[in-house]
């Protein structure tokens, strides 16, 4: 049961951190544009 | 902006309960061995955004062939290399279930091999751009390429699969047009598509963006 | 509509004679498939492959050898024009459609030879029994016919692009390898006896060739004026 709570939050975890570059990647462009 | 905004939370918050769903929400399945059925959240999303990035390629493909139109063609290369990145999470993710499953992380089985080849065209589609330095010409070669690999398609995920023997689950919907699995696992699969393809879509449209922005600086020295 | 076949056949007879005189892309294709024979040949001869699997494993190496001299090979027809730029002549003196099929002819006939003088000489010395022969000979004919096509598409393709070589190779194969598995399976099915997979795969093969045909046929105009 654990090892299924650790996959989970490492999937999480990369889930997160993936949405934040491409969020900040978004904020970069948009600037760039105008 | 702020509506755009908010779609992105909103994508998060979705991915981030889909992610959660999946590991406890959902109990694992029967005919999987372990835990193991919960790849498929992931694996078979990755799997339909790689055929639908393909399948948005083609469609810039044709749509340039007609009209010409610069920004067809970085739509296509775009959703190619999108269509690349996640064909190879979804082989990834399919090794490893397989290797779960069956005990290798690669039989050559038909989705396997229908997988393998979509990568082998998104990787030979990008070997041609690369080799084409005018871009109109890159652009019209390479859409007819698009459109040749997309016809091929149907062949290998049709064809090929009913003809050998599969180690591959049945689709999800099966012959019977029942489902197989109980409605919370049905639940947590479509949530994950649905996220899956707003990811998609996001990166798409930023791709679009960055390439824009990289042709119009091309432009405006060329200009100078 | 015979203009269109005459100025057609008369691509596919220049080139034919062109091929003849100097013989760049027979040697080419010849050399690698009777060496490519003789090494399996040798090292795995009439014997070695136990008698339930050969109906698959002689298959594979038959259409592996096929395939891969075909890619050896069939890219001359539209690189040499480039290279000796002979290709705005081509342009001028006949219609996209008429050397589309002329280059197609071309290829059906380097794929035709190759394959009358492989096949026979294959079964021979791998030891190769085929029950059903008239059905092993249709699907020669239908998967050679669909592998010229392909190749001619794509040949015409990578001789507008800078690099060469590899190129051709690396396009053709992602389109070719659902064929190469229904050559395989039907040739396995012939040597077999099984007269179901053989239909089976002359139905897949016969609608792929089609397609692809009418498909080639239609972008073939816009990667020739590029």
């Amino acid at each position: 049961m654990s090892d299924l709570m650790g996959i989970a939050v490492v999937t999480l975890m990369i889930w997160v951190g993936l949405f934040g570059y491409v969020y900040r990647l978004d904020r970069k462009v948009s600037r760039l544009e105008d | 902006m702020r509506l755009a905004d908010i779609s992105k939370l909103a994508l998060l918050v979705w991915l981030a309960v889909v992610i959660v769903a999946a590991f406890f929400y959902v109990h694992a399945a029967e005919g999987f061995i372990g835990e193991s059925s919960r790849i498929v959240f992931f694996h078979v999303p990755m799997a339909w955004i790689a055929v639908l990035a393909f399948l948005v390629s083609c469609i810039a493909s044709v749509m340039y062939l007609r009209r010409r139109d610069p920004k067809d063609d970085i739509r296509a290369s775009v959703s190619a290399g999108l269509g690349l990145l996640f064909a190879v999470l979804a082989t990834t993710t399919g090794a490893v279930f397989a290797k779960i499953m069956w005990g290798a992380y690669w039989n050559w089985d038909p989705r396997q091999t229908s997988i393998t080849i979509l990568l082998l065209i998104y990787a030979a589609y990008l070997a041609l751009r690369g080799a084409v330095d005018d871009p109109e010409r890159r652009a019209s070669l390479s859409a007819v390429y698009a459109i040749l690999a997309f016809v091929t398609v149907p062949f290998l995920v049709f064809v090929v699969p009913r003809i050998y023997w599969s180690l591959h689950p049945d689709t999800i919907i099966n012959a019977r047009g029942t489902n197989e699995f109980d409605s919370h696992y049905t639940q947590v699969l479509m949530a994950s598509l649905l996220g899956f393809t707003g990811l998609y879509v996001w990166l798409y449209t930023i791709g679009c963006r960055i390439e824009t922005i990289r042709q119009r600086r091309r432009q405006e020295v060329l200009d100078v | 509509m015979w203009r269109w076949l005459s100025e057609a056949l008369a691509v596919a007879g220049k080139d034919l004679r062109t091929e003849f005189r100097t013989r760049v892309a027979l040697n080419s294709l010849g050399l690698f498939a009777l060496t490519v024979l003789a090494a399996v040949s040798y090292t795995v001869g009439p014997y070695r492959i136990a008698v339930e699997d050969r109906p698959f494993l002689l298959a594979v190496l038959l259409w592996i050898v096929v395939f891969f001299a075909a890619l050896a090979g069939l890219d001359r027809s539209f690189v040499k024009e480039e290279e000796s730029h002979t290709a705005p002549l081509l342009r001028l003196a006949a219609s996209p459609p008429a050397v589309w099929f002329g280059k197609l002819v071309y290829n059906l006939c380097l794929i035709y030879a190759l394959m009358a003088i492989l096949v026979p000489l294959y079964c021979i010395l791998m030891g190769y029994k085929i029950v059903l022969l008239r059905a092993f000979v249709v699907i020669l004919v239908l998967g050679g016919y669909t592998l010229a096509v392909v190749t001619t598409i794509i040949a015409a393709i990578i001789a507008r692009a800078m690099t060469r070589g590899a190129l051709f190779s690396v396009l053709s194969l992602p389109l070719l390898l659902p064929l190469m598995i229904f050559l395989i399976q039907g040739t396995t099915g012939a040597s077999e006896g099984s007269a179901e997979t053989v239909t089976n795969t002359i139905r897949a093969v016969l609608s792929m060739g089609g397609i692809m045909t009418i498909v080639s046929a239609v972008l073939f105009p816009v990667v020739w004026n590029e």
